[in-house]
């Protein structure tokens, strides 16, 4: 009764920007093996395929849930972290809502436009320079020339590529590579950014210009879904975490108590 | 002090996110569904994505003009290349009757417009493939992909059409108003090549015979069209057959308008209408495909 009359924080009565209900991937283990699946391979599978239906209940079942039942709701202009160990599901998740991939089960609906960074070297074209990738990455989210343009200097000294913007992408160091992939999905004002492990091969002094600077664009209003296994700065910087398990959303809630609890069930399980 | 000073930035903080939570729209931006049978076109989305498609063609022609040494000059020379070829053997040798054009150029029109459609399939079909490292880290409308490719062949039509009017310019042919549908064809055709690109490049993510199949199976499409030889030498009964190959009509109507020859509508009228229904066919297709590029290539 008493916590219902507590003021309950100021973002937690705005909108939501993403509504998710139940959403689910599952992949069929059996499509990895063939990388590239052929047509022989096809009639081949579809027999086996129809024997496993004969003989269901002695095999195992191919098909895995990377996702199951997912559903959440993230406010305009809060940042979101989300934990869980390697195989969780934390990236499938943000490669649903990034539209990479579809949901087997389930809908999302984002009410802004959205960025993403999944992983380094995002959609960097390595045969096109800096500038050009700089281009590239902006037609990609919706925006025309003048916009990018307007951006540019900001993100080129952001990233500290101004000596390599005419050298093509193949030729960065892995690191060139992450700072400008931050510094481009960052300065293009998405309303949603979604942020999948980019901090892991940042160095210190790196990672901590990218926290201040996802910060910086949470108080502009950018809401942030963040992916990573730095607990401290999913600490520090979310306002809700997430954690997910076995593909389910099995805790959430303030950053400090989802990790602790997080921890505890780490400990146990060891 | 700081106190005072950290409570104002966050009042002022909440201020502008609610500031930017008003300006959301009502409707979702985004809808994130399942795939389904008959996926709908996102007009819209494709419209806001136009410059992709520029970024991707000045891309692949950027690549290309930069590693070899040549450049430009490869996509004047092939279709150069093959025309000698068929003016000596077919042309000289065995005498192919061509509707009264001069043999070279009457091949060299076709030959043009056939490289161009022959390109553009290749490359489209295999272009979700080698771009497989962009479509499992950012989305945007897949199709711009083996269109870019269409682009990019179109293009080097475009340089090559130096080549044809020099040569009508050496042949005399003279310019009259049906020229002025050559453009109209030109359309068409990229049209055509588009939509088996997208049909081809869709089945290639899952199915990699389809990228070993084609070059054959081009083979056999360039000798049942009229490209080295006139529709003249096939019988008036297997006409209509002939004529649902919709590379028929646009090749002879193109020659037509160049050499000012009468257009043959009723081969040009079905492969029109065959055209516009593979387009919409193919696009429909490919997006219901399209759902699972990601999780396949």
């Amino acid at each position: 009764m008493t916590s219902d009359l507590k003021p309950r924080p100021q973002i937690l009565r705005m909108r939501p920007i993403i509504k998710a209900e139940c959403l689910g991937k599952k992949y069929y283990l059996g499509r990895r093996e063939t990388v590239a699946p052929t047509l022989r391979e096809a009639l081949k599978d579809s027999m086996k395929s129809a024997a496993r239906l004969v003989r269901r209940s002695n095999g195992a079942d191919p098909n895995i849930w990377a996702l199951s039942d997912v559903s959440f709701e993230v406010q305009a202009g809060e940042v979101v972290g989300i934990i869980g160990r390697n195989g969780a599901g934390k990236s499938t998740l943000l490669r649903i809502l990034a539209r990479i991939t579809r949901p087997t089960t389930g809908l999302a609906d984002l009410f802004g436009r959205t960025g993403s960074l999944l992983g380094v070297g995002t959609g960097f074209q390595p045969d096109l320079t800096g500038r050009e990738n700089i281009y590239l990455n902006g037609a990609i989210l919706g925006m025309n020339k003048q916009e990018i343009t307007r951006k540019f200097d900001e993100i080129v000294a952001f990233a500290n590529v101004e000596d390599f913007l005419d050298t093509p992408a193949k030729r960065y160091s892995s690191g060139m590579y992450l700072r400008l992939g931050f510094a481009i999905a960052a300065h293009l004002e998405p309303d949603i950014l979604l942020l999948d492990e980019v901090l892991t091969i940042a160095d210190a002094t790196f990672q901590k210009r990218c926290l201040q600077k996802i910060k910086d664009a949470s108080r502009d209003g950018t809401t942030v879904l963040f992916v990573s296994h730095n607990l401290n700065s999913v600490e520090q910087l979310c306002d809700r975490a997430l954690h997910i398990d076995g593909g389910k959303l099995c805790d959430e809630g303030k950053p400090d108590i989802v990790i602790t609890n997080y921890l505890k069930q780490i400990a146990a399980n060891n | 002090m700081s106190t005072s000073l950290n409570d104002a930035n966050a009042v002022l903080s909440v201020a502008m996110r609610r500031a930017r939570a008003n300006e959301l729209p009502q409707d979702p931006v985004t809808r994130i569904r399942q795939s389904r049978f008959w996926e709908k076109i996102d007009f819209a989305e494709l419209w806001t994505q136009r410059e992709v498609l520029y970024f991707l063609i000045w891309r692949d022609l950027k690549v290309r003009y930069k590693q070899t040494i040549i450049g430009a000059a490869w996509v004047i020379v092939q279709p150069i290349l093959i025309t000698i070829v068929f003016a000596v053997f077919l042309g000289k040798l065995i005498r192919v009757p061509s509707d009264g054009v001069p043999y070279p150029i009457f091949a060299f029109t076709a030959l043009l417009l056939w490289t161009f459609v022959s390109n553009a399939v290749l490359s489209s079909s295999c272009s979700l493939v080698t771009n497989a490292q962009i479509i499992t880290r950012v989305y945007f409308s897949r199709v711009m992909i083996p269109a870019a490719a269409v682009g990019v062949r179109l293009v080097d039509l475009l340089i090559a059409s130096v080549v044809l009017f020099g040569l009508m310019i050496y042949f005399h042919v003279p310019v009259s108003w049906n020229t002025l549908m050559f453009p109209v064809f030109v359309v068409q055709l990229a049209a055509l090549a588009l939509a088996v690109g997208l049909i081809c490049a869709a089945l290639n993510v899952r199915y990699r015979d389809v990228g070993t199949m084609l070059p054959i199976l081009l083979q056999v499409w360039m000798f049942v069209s009229p490209v080295v030889y006139s529709t003249s030498l096939i019988p008036q009964r297997l006409r209509f057959v002939y004529s649902l190959n919709p590379l028929a009509g646009i090749i002879e109507g193109a020659r037509a308008s160049l050499f000012d020859l009468p257009f043959d509508w009723t081969a040009i009228l079905p492969s029109a209408f065959i055209t516009f229904l593979l387009l919409v066919l193919s696009v429909h297709l490919f997006r219901k495909m399209e759902s699972s590029f990601a999780d396949d290539v």
